[in-house]
């Protein structure tokens, strides 16, 4: 609640700063509610240790999301090879990383990380993400305008964008099966293609149980950390790991503030800008002036 | 599950190096000789599951797969507390306790229900086959491929952009993009 | 033009023509006066003209190509660095140089210094074509350009700074707009148009004041969003705003000499002696403003680097970039800038302000770009992308030339007494 207190006071001061007379309610409705974790929010918790790199996942997305047809085979693991990011082709990626002193190679399927506080959202200046109770980072292609700030803003490195339209280039990325299967209680495609369960979708506070669980009874197999419950405000899809979270490509120097509170400092400058400015200006001027005018009025005595 | 797992891996270990017919309730050839799995043929043709031949490597220790259901001594510790005596259950197929819907809503429903559920973290049965059969082909060396096992129907080619529906060849890179 | 000038013409700055018989029209005022074979004749013989010509042909194309064939065909379509040159340059670069407006502004119509008149409409001139420009830039760049003001009415996420920035960029340009309508107006001899701004000035320059306080501030916390991507001795996310800010002062003041400069030098015939006798006096003016500037920025860039605790990276290779910029865009500056007020030596604060100004640009262009992702690959811009750059920022130019040549900006327009005596 606090956050979202924070976020409407934010949000109020740089109306005023624009013009607080074109907003439309609807929208600053749906904003103001998208904010701060949702309690029945669900996620995805990956398990690296049990990922083969099979690439069914892959697959399975490239499907469900109706994306263009793979430059290789989904079963050609030779693209392993190199380290890939998501792109406008690929909402979801897998990579594989040697662990040093380790014989068996760790596997991490990447793709948004649908983030409690995303800074892909609070980035967009036409608000076309959306934060839905259910979880997922939405994302309304309609409105885009292309100025790519959220993927400046993903700490992630994960939206993407079709470049290569002229006429329509949107933001792509995962969007959590929302329309097709999320929405309707049904677990993404990916997940549900995976053969070994490396990906354990449920109510993201439960998943941190079991996270917490699975770290528990074998603290020997994994990392005591669960990469996502806390990094920058917390995700709702985690990771658990057997091998340092930063030997298998994750940025584990990221904070656990969500990037919002990084442009906080600026944001509750612009009332303070916007009411002591005219006074303070208007004052000059008249300081400024008067003496001026006293000059000329003490030139004319003389 | 990975308690499970864990001490599978010990059982397949236990089984083959110190074998004793003492721990085991089940005798080799009580179970079926063969069985068809095909609740999960979609993109993979059924697999014709040798149990007879699993059996013998196992040296007729059912736990390796069945845990505690058949009445067989469990070795982790962490299924001993409550297992130890469980003995024999009614149901031993795999379907009876690893739900082949696992991620549903339904699912998910049930589980969230019963507050006091211990096995609240219980792999479905897709997971079940592919995290056991793999992680004991891996350990036995033997083929681990997805088609050493099943071969890929028209459909499983289709997904998989493999076979007759593989893209035409090219020097792009895969994935794309920076 | 110095040709004709040396020819007996004199350029035009009047309603009425030499022998005050009948008023200019619109085409002779477009044309300087001249007529059209003069006047082309005067363009051909300018080889800034014959550059632009290879520029334009050449660049217009590949910038055409941008909008058919898409921003894939121009850049490298990367997603790590969805900011390139465009936005780079075009935006981070250009709007602290143009914040010559405002400044210039609050000295004259709100401190009353009126000793700055002379160069308060190039300031304000400078202003206006360098955000006219940037928003420009900005539509090269935006994936879906004709989806500009959908931040403005169609769907608002006024939460995020690039609304604050959206919203600011348009409303100051309108505000600049309005306050060179007195220019315009007595070109066109519409007084009343004139009288009608003029009543207005102070609200229009203290609302200046605002926007570009927020803006400028709001450009460098857009990088607060990216506080994990943009290296740590660029990037301070309290201070952010603020320097970009303060930077945008003395960006904006020697970017201001330097132009008065070129204007001086390559167009003196434009300028009225009124301008040319006080631009070595307001120069040295200027440089004070540009000193106390960067000395407060050179402050804050240190507090900055204490604060968040930097001092371990200023022994890294990036540290080194990082002083490198600071001593040679910032420090050098300021010294040089001191010297010259010392011993009134405008030439030295031109070469200061010269220095200035290519210290901002490299330090934005660090920020947007060079250090941008400095944990992964470094990114080379297309050369596409750099040609479409360049075309612009040449058009840029040109526009600049064109208004100049003709809008009493360097020169005062005659009241019709003072061309009739
Ligand atoms: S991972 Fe990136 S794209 Fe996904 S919600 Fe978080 S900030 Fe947005
Ligand atoms: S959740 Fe859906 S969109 Fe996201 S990676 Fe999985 S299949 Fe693709
Ligand atoms: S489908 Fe599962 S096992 Fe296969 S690559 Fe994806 S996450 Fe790993």
């Amino acid at each position: 609640m606090k956050a979202m207190n924070r976020r409407k006071f934010l949000k109020g001061s740089l109306l005023g700063g624009a013009a607080a007379s074109v907003i439309s309610k609807r929208k600053n409705a749906d904003a103001s509610s998208s904010f701060g974790g949702y309690p029945d929010a669900m996620g995805v918790l990956v398990d690296l240790t049990r990922c083969i790199g099979c690439r069914s996942c892959e697959a399975a997305c490239n499907k469900e999301q109706g994306l263009p047809a793979p430059a290789q085979s989904f079963d050609d693991l030779s693209v392993l090879d190199h380290e890939r990011r998501t792109s406008e082709g690929a909402y979801t990626v897998v990579n594989r990383y040697e662990i040093p002193g380790k014989d068996h190679p760790l596997f991490r399927k990447i793709q948004c990380n649908h983030c409690n506080e995303p800074a892909c959202l609070t980035s967009c200046f036409v608000n076309a993400y959306t934060k839905t109770p259910e979880g997922a980072v939405i994302y309304d292609a309609t409105v885009c305008v292309g100025c790519r700030t959220c993927m400046i803003a993903c700490p992630f490195y994960v939206p993407a964008y079709s470049y290569s339209s002229v006429l329509n280039p949107v933001v792509q990325k995962c969007i959590f099966c929302y329309d097709t299967r999320l929405k309707f209680g049904r677990p993404p495609a990916c997940v549900e293609a995976c053969p070994r369960e490396v990906l354990t979708f449920g109510k993201r506070k439960d998943l941190i149980k079991i996270g917490n669980q699975r770290i528990q009874n074998h603290p020997d197999l994994y990392e005591d950390h669960i990469y996502g419950e806390k990094e920058v405000g917390g995700t709702s899809w985690m990771y658990l790991s057997s091998a340092p979270f930063d030997q298998v490509g994750f940025d584990t120097d990221l904070g656990t503030q969500p990037i919002l509170s990084y442009v906080k400092e600026f944001l509750t400058v612009v009332p303070m800008v916007l009411t002591i400015w005219p006074a303070l200006f208007a004052g000059f001027h008249l300081l400024a002036t008067r003496k001026d005018k006293q000059k000329k009025e003490e030139k004319s005595e003389i | 599950m990975e308690q499970i797992q864990k001490y599978l891996y010990g059982a397949v270990l236990v089984s083959l190096l110190c074998f004793s017919p003492l721990q085991n309730f089940a005798v080799a050839g009580d179970g079926p000789d063969e069985v068809e799995i095909d609740s999960l043929a979609q993109l993979y043709e059924p697999v014709y599951f040798d149990h007879a031949m699993h059996e013998e490597v196992t040296d007729s220790n059912c736990a390796v797969c069945h845990h505690h259901t058949l009445g067989t001594q469990i070795e982790d510790e962490n299924c001993m507390r409550c297992h130890a005596e469980s003995g024999a259950t009614d149901e031993i197929a795999c379907q009876e306790c690893h739900s082949s819907n696992r991620f549903e809503a339904e699912d998910l429903a049930r589980i969230d229900a019963d507050k006091t559920l211990y096995h609240r973290d219980k792999v479905g049965l897709k997971a079940a086959y592919h995290i056991r059969c793999m992680n004991c082909h891996e350990e036995m060396g033997a083929a681990n491929g997805c088609q050493d096992c099943h071969s890929r129907t028209d459909a499983g080619n289709k997904f998989f952009h493999a076979g007759n529906y593989a893209p035409p060849e090219s020097d792009k890179p895969a994935g794309g993009g920076h | 033009m110095k040709t004709l000038i040396a020819n007996g013409k004199i350029p035009l700055a009047t309603h009425y023509n030499d022998d005050r018989s009948a008023k200019w029209s619109v085409k002779d005022k477009l044309l300087l006066g001249l007529s059209l074979s003069e006047y082309l004749a005067q363009a051909f013989r300018n080889p800034l003209n014959w550059f632009f010509a290879v520029i334009f042909s050449f660049g217009g194309y590949v910038t055409i190509t941008r909008f058919i064939f898409g921003l894939g065909y121009v850049t490298h379509s990367s997603y790590d660095y969805p900011w390139g040159l465009f936005l780079g340059f075009g935006l981070f670069v250009m709007v602290p140089l143009s914040a010559s407006g405002f400044m210039l502004g609050t000295a004259v119509e709100v401190f009353g210094r009126d000793d700055f008149k002379p160069i308060e409409r190039l300031a304000l001139l400078n202003g206006l074509l360098g955000y006219l420009f940037a928003v420009i830039f900005l539509q090269v760049d935006l994936g879906q350009p004709w989806r500009l003001i959908y931040p403005m009415f169609v769907s608002l996420g006024p939460a995020a700074v690039l609304f604050l920035v959206a919203w600011h960029v348009a409303t100051y340009l309108t505000v600049q707009v309005a306050e060179l309508v007195p220019a315009f107006a007595e070109m066109m001899g519409m007084p009343k148009l004139k009288t009608f701004i003029k009543s207005m000035i102070l609200g229009l320059t203290i609302a200046g004041i605002i926007l570009s306080t927020l803006h400028q501030g709001a450009l460098g916390a857009l990088f607060t969003y990216a506080p994990y991507k943009v290296h740590p001795l660029w990037m301070s996310a309290p201070f952010q705003w603020f320097h970009y800010f303060c930077s945008s002062v003395f960006a904006g003041l020697s970017m201001l000499i330097v132009v008065s400069t070129i204007c001086k030098k390559t167009m003196a015939w434009r300028c009225d002696d009124n301008f040319l006798t006080s631009l070595d006096r307001l120069t040295i003016g200027l440089a004070k403003g540009a000193t106390l500037a960067l000395i407060t920025y050179l402050v804050i860039k240190i507090i900055a680097i204490a604060h968040d605790g930097d001092w371990g990276y200023l022994a890294s290779g990036w540290g080194q970039w990082y002083m490198l910029e600071m001593i040679a865009g910032v420090i050098l500056p300021m010294i040089l800038f001191t010297i010259s007020i010392r011993n009134n030596l405008p030439g030295l604060a031109r070469f200061a302000a010269l220095i200035a100004v290519l210290g901002i640009a490299l330090n934005r262009l660090n920020t947007a770009l060079f250090t941008f992702n400095w944990k992964l690959y470094q990114e080379i811009p297309h050369w596409r992308e750099l040609v479409i750059t360049i075309t612009v920022y040449c058009l840029f130019i040109a526009t600049y030339r064109f208004v100049l040549y003709r809008l009493p900006i360097l020169y005062t327009w005659k009241k019709d007494e003072e061309a009739a005596s």
